[in-house]
């Protein structure tokens, strides 16, 4: 799903993680963009975006609050450095997603008052 | 203030809670949990397995800790991390969850040294006030001296951490690496009676493994001994060589190898000691459970009428609670991580860290 083909990176996968809301969208995509990418054959590109539209046609008039989509692009140079960068992103995201699961303010508010 | 620390740097994940009373009393553990990822006998642990076993516990970690502390999210000031040194994926995995809770949470974030954790939580469980500071893990062999805001770095290992010659000997004799291999080491080296000529290798303040570890492998080779110990076969039992004399046993490589080793620490820390003029060692990080070496430690201190401060094994190997409170002393002398700082580095000296809280 590469828009503007990048023939140096010719390999690309585009990921869209729908969430609840912006706040986790939008915690999601600061937390894991500090990491930078290790391999100098990757590249990244993380935005929020509305479900149903890729960040590139997003229009300018979209409040923030319904951007409740994180969407991550990985190209690369070979299909072996994609699929490496693109499990590194799915761990890190799975680690994300266990603490909005387990740790959120109201959800761990919810199991004191139990 | 409460502040919670998050560590993963080596194998173990651990995450603690610390309260630092406002009236200045000392600092209370509210909370030490860790898990630790035990590589199979004859192997040691690679990141990519370490960084599995680190993100699967790492939550369930800091879950269980909020509860042992009986804390809320409003009672906590900060939220710390390992920011480094140490081993690549497994460090990123506390490193990316400190950065969620502190987005979710709202807090801020205090990126925290490994060795300076290790020497805070040492100094504040044993009231060690200025020691010369002995750092001996799995990844990190330092004597450390604190002087004008740093903890500077009088000698070091040159190679390799003592703790990875004893780890490296522990999977030519496939020890099992459960709890740690350095602590099967010590109990066959109680066993063990005899003492085998290895090289001893001090150079000035700094001392070397490599070639230790080199020679004390050949000898195991040499002897047979580099597999399990078979049933019924005691470690302490020698075979025979060509003269029907007795070859040394594995018991005797871990004694051997234990009594060189840690003789060339307390030899660098003395030195130390005699430099700076200060009669108190705190020995810190895993190596520093082991007996013998405060054992021998002990020793020389009181020979020189001083004392050895050392840990039990809750603080000795890592943990988190020891980044919470490195972590909150930082953040009160006004120390913080902005998000877009809050990475990992596996390099971080220890001099690199300006002790802004202590004079």
């Amino acid at each position: 799903m590469a828009e503007i083909s990048n023939p140096e990176f010719p390999y690309s996968l585009t990921i869209s993680i729908p969430l609840p809301t912006n706040r986790l969208a939008s915690s999601a995509l600061r937390a894991i963009e500090v990491d930078t990418e290790l391999s100098p054959f990757v590249r990244r590109s993380m935005a929020l975006t509305t479900p149903d539209t890729p960040s590139k046609s997003l229009e300018a008039t979209v409040k923030e609050e319904e951007k409740t989509v994180l969407e991550a692009t990985y190209r690369a140079t070979t299909n072996r450095m994609l699929r490496v960068a693109v499990n590194g992103f799915m761990e890190s995201l799975g680690v994300v997603l266990g603490v909005m699961e387990e740790l959120d303010v109201d959800v761990l508010e919810a199991e004191v008052q139990n | 203030m409460i502040a919670i620390g998050l560590e993963s740097s080596a194998n173990k994940v651990g995450v603690g809670i610390i309260l630092h009373p406002d009236n200045g009393d000392t600092p209370q553990v509210l909370a030490n949990v860790r898990h630790t990822y035990v590589a199979p006998p004859g192997e040691g642990f690679l990141p990519k397995d370490t960084a599995r076993h680190h993100r699967y516990w790492v939550v369930k970690l800091v879950k269980k800790a909020l509860q042992e502390a009986r804390v809320s999210v409003k009672d906590v000031d900060c939220i710390c991390y390992t920011k480094g040194p140490g081993m690549g994926a497994p460090l990123q995995s506390a490193a990316i969850t400190a950065r969620m809770l502190s987005l979710l949470w709202s807090k801020e974030l205090v990126g925290v040294n490994h060795c300076v954790g290790h020497i805070e939580m040492g100094r504040a469980v044993t009231g060690a006030l200025n020691p010369v500071v002995l750092y001996v893990s799995g990844g990190n062999t330092q004597v450390i001296a604190y002087s004008s805001q740093r903890y500077r770095i009088f000698g070091e290992t040159l190679d390799m951490a003592v703790g990875n010659c004893l780890d490296r000997f522990a999977r030519t004799l496939r020890i099992s690496n459960d709890p740690a291999p350095g602590y099967n080491i010590e109990q066959l080296a109680k066993k063990g009676k005899r003492l085998v000529d290895l090289p001893y290798t001090v150079k000035g303040m700094d001392i070397s493994m490599s070639g230790i570890l080199a020679a004390i492998d050949s000898l195991a080779v040499s002897y047979g001994l580099d597999r399990e110990a078979k049933e019924g076969e005691g470690d302490d039992v020698p075979t025979l060589d060509a003269e029907g004399n007795p070859n040394p046993t594995r018991a005797d490589l871990c004694f051997s190898l234990q009594e060189t080793v840690y003789s060339m620490l307390v030899e660098i820390t003395e030195r130390a000691m005699a430099h700076v003029g200060s009669k108190q060692v705190l020995i810190v990080g895993g190596v520093g459970c082991n007996e013998r070496l405060q054992e021998m430690m002990g020793i020389m201190a009181r020979d020189r009428g001083g004392s050895v401060f050392a840990t039990d094994e809750r603080y000795c190997i890592d943990n988190g609670i020891m980044i919470a409170q490195a972590g909150l002393l930082a953040y009160k002398a006004g120390f913080r991580t902005p998000l877009s700082e809050s990475t990992c580095t596996q390099r971080f000296r220890t001099d690199d860290v300006f002790v802004g809280w202590r004079d």
